[in-house]
């Protein structure tokens, strides 16, 4: 029972912080607002152009990894790594959006990224 | 008449024990077939979330627990007089009954545990570099040392992913002796390795105790919290949603959720 | 209802909350006049306590000392 205490622990005041860092402190939904639905489209695409990099990244770490690349093709592809990055910290920036709201949740799947 | 709703019970018979509600008010069971509605009466709308409303929410739903199956509702669901109530238990019939039963004499644990992310990492870091090297030409072109940023970093990720899969996988195996079923939560955040429920038969409840506090006392670096036994908040499973979905729609996003469950890891650690 | 403020009342508040808010049954429906709409603005758990004064007491609250009912 609730009275009693139901929760038990010796790090209480670790447990708390870990909970409330768990929890967003950002909105869920994008904002239909008109005012802000400009800003609420340009996170829905960033979002997506995120998701895409991101994985784009890791499938190279991966071939990396496998050892499957040439000198040449590492090269290539920390090149457009790199500008991929640079790009989305420009349009970041362009729309004044922080890493952490570039992000969508799913409901029962968790978050997209 | 507005009626708040603290949770279903599989009873139709009205509530022998006096419990006290929000506003002060006496719950009561409305009963439909052979399951129930408790409510109460409220007066006013709930303003916001305070503190003594949930908890008062909660106390009801737990004195509820004592002697019936109680699917719990979420708190503040208010429903527009006894007529929709019914025509609502009408529509949730099923769902309601086939949660009761599945929720039949069982209990919900929590169980939190906080590992040493950043030593966890700092070890990790010296294993990679003591091992064997992955020699990547560091000839000074900047994509080439991107590359090599970026490729240590992910190998340092991907064992802190791999360590905490093997430290749930070890108490997981514990746990899941006495536990009908599960749902994990790995790395919430980077020190919150696991946050799982379990769902637990009332007469293995000692015995799932009794495998937390081996789990406990087996690695000292590691912080845990153990809660319950609470109503099965986090195994109630709805899929109607009103009108939207015919019953054979229903039997395959039944399929669909138990298979995204899986996919997230409740099964598959 | 005197209660002690500790922390592990604080960490047992937030168990219930995230339960209560979070989980359990959803009603849909026209019948259904308010749920809490947590899901729209989600400012933490701690925030989402409209009343101020229980902020302040679970924030920074002696560790003996009665509490008293959120008004």
């Amino acid at each position: 029972m609730i009275a009693n205490g139901i929760v038990e622990t010796d790090s209480a005041e670790e447990f708390i912080e870990e909970i409330e860092k768990s929890q967003d402190v950002l909105p869920k939904k994008i904002n239909a607002n008109p005012q802000t639905v400009e800003k609420g489209l340009a996170k829905l695409v960033l979002t997506l152009i995120e998701l895409i990099r991101k994985l784009l990244e890791k499938q190279a770490m991966r071939r990396v990894e496998a050892g499957s690349l040439s000198d040449e093709q590492i090269e290539n592809m920390g090149e457009t790594l790199m500008k991929l990055e640079s790009k989305m910290e420009e349009l970041k920036q362009i729309f004044g959006l922080k890493d952490e709201e570039l992000n969508l949740n799913l409901g029962p799947l968790g978050d997209l990224m | 008449m507005k009626l708040y709703l603290y949770g279903i019970i599989d009873s139709s018979d009205q509530i022998k024990e006096s419990i006290y509600g929000l506003e002060g008010v006496g719950v009561y069971n409305i009963s439909f077939r052979d399951i129930g509605a408790v409510v109460s009466e409220i007066s006013q709308p709930i303003q916001g979330v305070t503190e003594g409303a949930v908890l008062e929410h909660e106390t009801v739903v737990e004195k509820l627990m004592a002697n019936f199956t109680i699917l719990p509702v979420r708190f503040q669901t208010i429903i527009d007089g006894r007529d929709n109530l019914l025509s609502m238990m009408q529509s949730y019939y099923k769902d309601f009954k086939d949660n009761l039963a599945r929720l039949y004499n069982k209990l919900e644990f929590g169980i939190k545990v906080i590992w040493p992310a950043d030593k966890v990492k700092e070890n990790i870091i010296k294993a990679l570099n003591e091992g064997e090297q992955r020699v990547l030409e560091s000839d000074g072109s900047a994509s080439k040392r991107f590359i090599k940023e970026k490729f240590e970093k992910y190998k340092i990720d991907k064992e802190f992913e791999t360590k905490a899969d093997k430290f749930i996988k070890v108490m997981d195996i514990f746990f899941s002796k006495f536990a009908a079923e599960k749902k994990l939560e790995k790395l919430k955040t980077r020190d919150l390795l696991l946050d799982a429920v379990y769902l637990v038969e009332k007469d293995k409840e000692n015995d799932f105790r009794e495998a937390f506090e081996h789990i406990k006392s087996a690695d000292p670096n590691l912080k845990y919290l153990f809660s319950g036994p609470w109503p099965p908040y986090n195994f109630v499973v709805l899929l109607r949603k009103t009108g939207l979905l015919r019953d054979t729609e229903q039997a395959d996003l039944f399929d669909k959720v138990t298979r995204c469950q899986t996919l997230v890891g409740a099964d598959s650690i | 209802m005197h209660n002690v403020v500790t922390k592990s009342k604080d960490v047992t508040l937030l168990e219930v909350l995230d339960r209560v808010l979070e989980k359990g049954v959803v009603i849909s429906g026209d019948a259904v006049i308010s749920v809490a709409d947590v899901d729209l603005i989600y400012l933490g758990l701690k925030v989402l306590l409209s009343s101020v004064e229980t902020m302040e007491k679970l924030r920074g609250a002696p560790i003996t000392g009665p509490m008293q009912e959120p008004t």
